[in-house]
């Protein structure tokens, strides 16, 4: 029998947009590669960093869950106060908005918070941000997509962004920490670590 | 005054399906920042490897360029198959991915400046907005079933073919990111600060 490979967005059930349903099809096929290609990562390849100063894959899978969980609070939750999300933030994953450890300072290495951990416990904060973020992001129905949202950055910048920006940006961020993590995944077992 | 940073996914004009057009922005807005993250890159780097038998940072976009038209033309036009020469004036030979193991990066790019490589991207993303433009929301579900050489069948819909174009430069862009990282640490001896 000829193997066969389906690739198609398998919308999810329970949104009210099939826009935003759409996103989170997408979110979920990143999410399904994403765990494909990083089984087998022993806690040391997950803490190798290429260089002092280098982000390592376990502060890239931490990264991707705070992020994911951050844009749901700024978009479709609509938090606006730091300290609200933050604790949020705790309650949701059980780490805080930093402790991904990035950016690394020139010459650092991997943040104390992530010493240690093995692939199970990353695999468990990919999976608490995605809980946290389909809930909401299941609510949203089309009109909500076109909303505006102002908020002012870390630098004192302020971004003005829509909905549907965000939603593109939750994917587009994860595929290219995604990408990343399959290169530094490369170039550990080059190093003749057990990726 | 504080800056303002404004991103706002709209609707392009000139498509059939609003849905296309938005895949096309976020495409436009992906290329946006590739560019960007390429600029000041000399020959040198572009045909860089770190190890032998690791992609360069020129064949990354060149495989960018190269898979871009190819789904365009099998995906998005349901040919049999590409003719990726004729269209960008590359072909996967040339791409050279994947590299074999300690292969040195494919000969087809060595040499070439960043410029060669803008062109081939944007010859690469003209076809497609070309294409795109005539699609229509019916499309977007519409299925296409390829045989691989490998021997295996391939089932994948339009839908998917944008969504795949999209996460597919992300990835790599997020790549060349890294590598040029890399490529600063084996030059200097001296680690960077990556940003987040």
């Amino acid at each position: 029998m000829t193997p066969l490979v389906r690739e198609v967005l398998m919308m999810p059930p329970g949104c009210r947009s099939r826009e935003a349903a759409s996103f989170v099809a997408q979110l979920e096929d990143q999410s399904e590669r994403l765990r494909a290609d990083t089984r087998g990562l022993t806690a040391a390849g997950l803490e190798w960093q290429p260089s002092p100063g280098l982000n390592t894959i376990g502060m890239l899978l931490a990264h991707i869950a705070i992020v994911e969980v951050f844009w749901t609070q700024v978009g479709p939750l609509g938090l606006t106060s730091d300290d609200v999300r933050r604790a949020d933030m705790h309650t949701a994953l059980g780490i805080g908005i930093d402790d991904d450890g990035m950016p690394l300072a020139p010459g650092g290495a991997p943040p104390a918070t992530l010493r240690g951990k093995d692939l199970a416990y990353f695999d468990d904060l990919l999976a608490r941000a995605r809980r946290y973020s389909m809930r909401d992001i299941a609510q949203l129905g089309d009109t909500d997509l076109d909303r505006e949202i102002t908020r002012t950055r870390r630098d004192g910048s302020i971004h003005q962004s829509n909905m549907r920006w965000i939603l593109y940006h939750m994917v587009e961020h994860f595929a290219g920490h995604y990408g990343q993590i399959n290169l530094l995944a490369h170039q550990f077992r080059l190093t003749g670590g057990q990726a | 005054m504080a800056t303002t940073l404004q991103t706002l996914l709209e609707v392009p004009a000139g498509y059939r399906s609003e849905t296309v057009a938005r895949f096309l922005w976020q495409l436009d807005e992906q290329r946006q920042a590739l560019v960007s993250a390429t600029r000041g890159l000399t020959p040198a780097e572009l045909c860089w490897q770190h190890t032998p038998g690791m992609n360069s940072i020129g064949m990354l976009l060149a495989h960018i360029a190269y898979a871009e038209n190819h789904l365009a033309q099998v995906g998005l036009e349901r040919k049999d198959s590409s003719d990726t020469k004729a269209a960008i004036g590359l072909s996967e030979e040339e791409e050279g991915l994947p590299l074999a193991p300690e292969a040195p990066p494919s000969p087809a790019l060595d040499g070439r400046d960043l410029a060669w490589f803008d062109v081939l991207m944007q010859r690469a993303r003209e076809y497609t907005r070309r294409v795109a433009m005539a699609l229509t929301d019916a499309d977007l579900g519409r299925e296409v079933r390829r045989r691989r050489p490998d021997g295996t069948e391939r089932v994948f819909n339009v839908g998917w073919v944008l969504y795949h174009m999209l996460e597919h430069e992300a990835g790599h862009r997020g790549q060349i990111a890294l590598m040029r990282h890399l490529y600063q640490v084996s030059r200097a001896g001296a680690p960077q600060n990556q940003g987040r």
